[in-house]
């Protein structure tokens, strides 16, 4: 056998919300990028790997981070009251833009948040979407794409090109914005949700770069569905409580992230190609860290005994997985190099 | 709470106290910065979760700023105010900081709810054998050693460092992490309480536990490794150790705590040991190195030796009394020895001398050797009473010790081995209480219990006196509490809260309704630890609260979403009133595109949304509506009239959208050659156009835009459709 994955516990003094891997530039070490908070303040910080226990540089922010993300250069959070905060990924506080929240932008938790190129989408629970890019001075502009005044309120945001991305949020599924199409929905799922309940919330999609038809969504009851813009009607469930035998439920609570895999190899080659599923890995509010598969069982990597709030798996060391844990530490996963491909 | 009266300087809340006269009763004034004008008109304070109080500040409502356009001055506020940060924790969490000391709060949930799910399933098999003798009885105090060893290593591990890469020859004590006396306390009640394996070589463990802990007995009075590390740092200025009397005093206070590795490593620094002196110096040479070789095979009744310690391992009783009395016999022969006459440094004579009569188990050199009684304990039981089995004469004993050597430096070890050694419980869990705290007291009293039947009873008997409730669970109750207290803790209170069988559910729920509902993330980990403990009405109230508040804060889409997983029908309507208020005020296509997202959500499953039921309904007429009138297809017309007879006849369309509702289909009724609707639809729409105009005459009528001759052109229009449908019935 190959090795078998590692797992490392990093208890630091203060509780992660979200946390990312940062493209490293440099071969000196790997960064981390983490939204942490205490009892009196919430910050991001710059930790180092392997050894993430002193930050090596922060931003306070004005309330607890609710998304964060990075492009190949900048690090965007996005925060409770309804801010956004862009900085360069080599962590110059000093240059870091703000846009505040109020009328103008975002009142209240703003979870969505992805970066499309030169445009960043932000979601909130207000309802409201905006796109913000940069003014060419070095100044951004907040450009309104919808108001739901309260209506509906978003809970998760991803581009698929540069014109289209997808939202979700509480109980109203998944939506698929065209910006071509003067900035409209084109097409709407309502989600799958199992044991009888109406409806769940969405708290995480992900879009793979070489199937832009293609979300995965996670959200409540341990729900995972993929959604396919050529057949709207029938999400696919990969799992879930409570649904009818076609997937095997992971986890009964809430699935915090997903995140396409690409280091699982699919069992399947010649099928993948066409018409299954990419694997998925998801993270829950029970702890579970796992690799879900289309008609597959599910895959635990991890069975914490608390909440695992968020993870990322490193884009340049895909066997890599850094997650964030509620009890103040952060757990970084090293996959064997061929463990998954062997079996 | 009663609201307080403000004081006038500024608006500053001063708390008021009884007696002004008692010194202890000061008030403490803590400025709050609240932002509102003055004058306040009134003050309301009530707990939050934990340490927070909330402060609610309002100012008089006066009528001029009732639209609250112009005035920019706030008109009250809720400051949360954080009292007691820091203070009320026991003296040893000071020692060990605040985040370390979560990081063991949370390492020890596991560990803690395996250990309770052990003792549960072995109550549930002792319960199905009616009370036979359960053979895995047996093994509990096993299960309760795993749980003592996991958290002992969360407690600290003393091998974490790293060695360092090149050893230093003249270190005399090896740099190790800093013990905690909490770590000690535990190891203290690990080694007495659960560790049966251990009974046969208890004075070994206590040599092995002093060995790592000695630096924490005392911080005022002397001990053996203060007088060691002065030594070590004295050490590098020293050319000839042997003049020096502190080398011969470390020395023997090593010796007499049982440090063999210590003793030899520092009697090889010796000075005729070196190659020059090797030649005059050989007989002294020859028992220095004597006392170093008996050192190093004393032995010692104990399973094993960890590398670097010395001594020679007996594993069974009668080998250790055979080993002790030769190896005595070998150190009563040196001590004889004529060799001593040719030993011409002084000082190394009455120094080897020394080392001799303490092996010999010399009461007086013992006591002269060591600072603290502990110390002096120890070497009791090392060299004057070596087959010492188990508890045996060992509080009689320690009283002795500390009579010949008091100390005033209670730091809660020692007092917690005074109880220990007199096998009295209540005064360890004081001591517990006292000195380590809360999360101390909760995890030591499994230990207690382990294998003791007396603390068992102690701490499991109903109380009438604390309400029915046992000891344990009191203090279970208040360390769950001291977790609540902590907004990053408060999730790890309900392991502790549900083990607490008298009141630990009652205070749960509570917590979990004291839990802020501001935050959706925050509202489902509340949601999930109810699903946990099965406490669903406790989650339908906590959706309820997050409902209403998502709602008064205009996020109305969330709001309905919490009502609607809490099957909360009643407000479902209430809250169907007021949307309905609002699409009276705009039906324009173009506004409708706001409710698109509400009516998402409302869903397919139209059962659960209650009076919501109609906007739906409302939505997909529009609708059809629309493409009536634009492509004019019959189907879709059909379609749309279809529409319009079931929201009629459904008993949730309010009355007031009955008039708006026909009005809309005039234009497709009055356009069409041939009748939409038979004669039973024509009769029922005019039926409740008659409903609607006898209602006008009522005084609780709530009149809409449409004038009586919107009513008119209704009225006209349904009449000619009535006319066309009774000529096309057969």
């Amino acid at each position: 056998m190959a090795d078998s994955p590692s797992f490392r516990r990093h208890p630091l003094p203060f509780s992660i919300d979200l946390v990312r891997w940062l493209p490293s530039s440099t071969s000196s070490g790997r960064l981390l990028a983490a939204a942490v908070h205490d009892l009196s303040s919430s910050q991001l910080h710059l930790l180092p790997l392997p050894d993430p226990a002193s930050p090596l540089a922060s931003l306070p922010l004005p309330s607890r981070a609710t998304a964060l993300r990075c492009s190949p250069s900048v690090l965007a959070a996005a925060t409770s009251s309804g801010s956004l905060h862009l900085l360069p990924s080599s962590f110059d506080a000093g240059s870091a833009i703000s846009v505040p929240s109020g009328a103008g932008f975002h009142v209240g938790p703003v979870r969505g948040l992805d970066c499309g190129g030169e445009e960043w989408v932000t979601a909130g629970e207000d309802g409201r979407v905006h796109v913000v890019s940069g003014g060419g001075d070095g100044r951004v502009v907040a450009k309104r794409v919808w108001d739901g005044k309260g209506m509906s309120g978003y809970e998760a945001a991803r581009w698929a090109s540069s014109a289209e991305f997808a939202t979700g949020g509480a109980g109203c599924g998944v939506q698929w914005w065209d910006r071509r199409k003067g900035d409209a929905v084109v097409a709407q799922c309502k989600g799958i949700w199992g044991r009888g309940i109406a409806t769940g919330m969405v708290h995480s999609i992900d879009i793979h770069p070489s199937r832009k038809h293609i979300c995965v969504v996670g959200g409540s009851s341990g729900t995972i569905f993929a959604w396919d813009l050529r057949w709207q009607q029938q999400p696919i469930p990969l799992s879930g409580v409570g649904l009818d035998g076609t997937a095997q439920s992971v986890c009964e609570s809430e699935v915090w992230e997903v995140l396409f895999d690409n280091y699982t190899q699919s069992s399947d080659i010649i099928s993948s190609a066409s018409t299954r599923m990419l694997p998925v890995m998801m993270c829950s509010e029970d702890g579970i860290l796992a690799i879900v598969e289309q008609d597959e069982r599910p895959l635990e990597l991890l069975a914490e005994p608390c909440a695992i709030n968020s993870f990322d798996i490193d884009p340049q060391n895909p066997s890599d997985v850094v997650c964030a844990l509620e009890w103040e530490s952060i757990g970084v996963l090293t996959r064997g190099r061929d463990a998954m491909a062997e079996e | 709470m009663m609201p307080g009266m403000p004081a006038a300087n500024g608006g500053a809340i001063v708390p008021f106290s009884g007696e002004p006269h008692h010194a202890a009763s000061v008030p403490h004034v803590r400025p709050i910065r609240h932002g509102v004008a003055p004058p306040i008109f009134r003050v309301y304070v009530s707990w939050s979760s934990g340490n927070l109080l909330q402060v609610a500040c309002l100012r008089q409502p006066s009528p001029e700023d009732g639209g609250g356009s112009g005035s920019e001055e706030v008109a009250g506020r809720v400051v949360e105010v954080n009292l007691g940060v820091g203070n009320g924790s026991a003296e040893v969490e000071k020692e060990v900081d605040e985040a370390e000391m979560r990081r063991i709060e949370y390492g020890s949930v596991p560990a803690f709810a395996l250990l309770q799910s052990r003792k549960n399933a072995l109550a549930g098999t002792a319960a199905m054998s009616h009370m036979q003798a359960v053979p895995e009885h047996a093994e509990w105090w096993q299960y309760v050693l795993e749980y003592s060893k996991t958290i002992g290593y969360l407690l600290g591990n003393p091998d974490s460092l790293p060695a360092p890469m090149i050893e230093d020859a003249r270190a005399i004590l090896k740099v190790k992490e800093k013990p905690t006396s909490l770590k000690a306390a535990w190891e203290l009640l690990e080694i007495f309480y659960v560790d049966k394996q251990l009974h046969s070589w208890l004075p070994e463990r206590l040599v092995d536990w002093l060995a790592d802990y000695d630096s924490l007995l005392t911080k005022t009075d002397g001990t053996v490794y203060c007088k060691l590390s002065n030594f070590q740092k004295k050490l590098i200025n020293l050319q000839i150790v042997e003049n020096d009397p502190d080398y011969w005093n470390g020395l023997s206070a090593a010796l007499s705590v049982g440090w063999l590795d210590v003793v030899v490593n520092m009697l090889r620094f010796h000075g005729s040991y070196q190659l020059d002196q090797m030649d005059n110096r050989e007989t002294e040479n020859g028992l220095v190195e004597a006392v170093a070789v008996l050192v190093s095979t004393m032995p010692r009744m104990r399973p094993d030796l960890p590398t670097g310690k010395l001594g020679q391992c007996c594993k069974t009783r009668p080998d250790f009394i055979k080993a002790w009395e030769k190896w005595r016999g070998q150190v009563s022969k040196l001590e004889c020895s004529a060799f001593w006459i040719q030993c011409g440094h002084q000082k190394t004579r009455d120094g080897l001398k020394n080392l001799l009569h303490i092996m010999m188990g010399n009461i007086k050199d013992v006591t002269a050797a060591t600072s603290h009684w502990l110390e002096l304990f120890t070497s009791h039981v090392l060299y004057i009473r070596p087959f010492t089995v188990g508890f045996e004469g060992m509080h009689h004993l320690a009283q002795k010790c500390i009579q010949l050597k008091p100390s005033f430096d209670n730091n809660g070890l020692t007092g917690l081995l005074t109880g220990i050694l007199s096998e009295n419980p209540e005064v360890v869990l004081a001591e517990c209480t006292k000195k380590f705290g809360p999360w101390m007291v909760t995890h030591a009293m499994e230990l207690l219990a382990a294998d003791n039947d007396y603390a068992d009873i102690m701490l499991h008997e109903e109380r009438p006196n604390f309400g029915g409730m046992s000891i344990e669970e009191l203090h279970r109750l208040v360390y769950a509490q001291v977790l609540c207290s902590h907004s990053l803790t408060w999730q790890i209170a309900p392991t502790y809260l549900s083990s607490c069988l008298n009141q630990g559910l009652g205070l749960l729920e509570i917590l979990l309704l004291k839990q802020p509902i501001q935050d959706n993330r925050l509202v489902l980990k509340t949601l999930e630890l109810c699903r946990l403990y099965e406490l669903e009405n406790v989650s339908t109230n906590i959706m309820k609260i997050a409902g209403i508040f998502h709602w008064k804060h205009g996020r109305k889409g969330t709001g309905v979403y919490w009502f609607q997983q809490a099957h909360d029908k009643v407000r479902l309507d209430r809250i169907a009133q007021q949307l309905f208020e609002r699409i009276g005020e705009s039906v324009a296509a173009d506004n409708f595109k706001q409710w698109e997202g509400l009516l998402e959500l409302l869903g397919s499953d139209i059962g659960s949304a209650g009076g919501l039921e109609f906007l739906h309904r409302y939505r997909d007429f529009k609708r059809s509506l629309q493409q009536a009138l634009e492509g004019r297809t019959a189907e879709a017309a059909r379609q749309t009239v279809e529409f319009l007879i079931q929201l009629m006849r459904n008993p949730s369309t309010p009355q007031r959208f009955w008039l708006p509702l026909l009005h809309d289909s005039v234009m497709l009724l009055n356009c069409k050659p041939r009748p939409l609707l038979n004669v039973a639809e024509t009769t029922l729409l005019l039926n409740k156009l008659q409903e609607v105009s006898m209602a006008k005459l009522r005084p609780d009528y709530c009149s809409n835009q449409l004038t009586s001759h919107a009513l008119n052109s209704v009225r006209l229009a349904l009449a000619s459709n009535l006319a066309c449908a009774i000529l096309e019935e057969p």
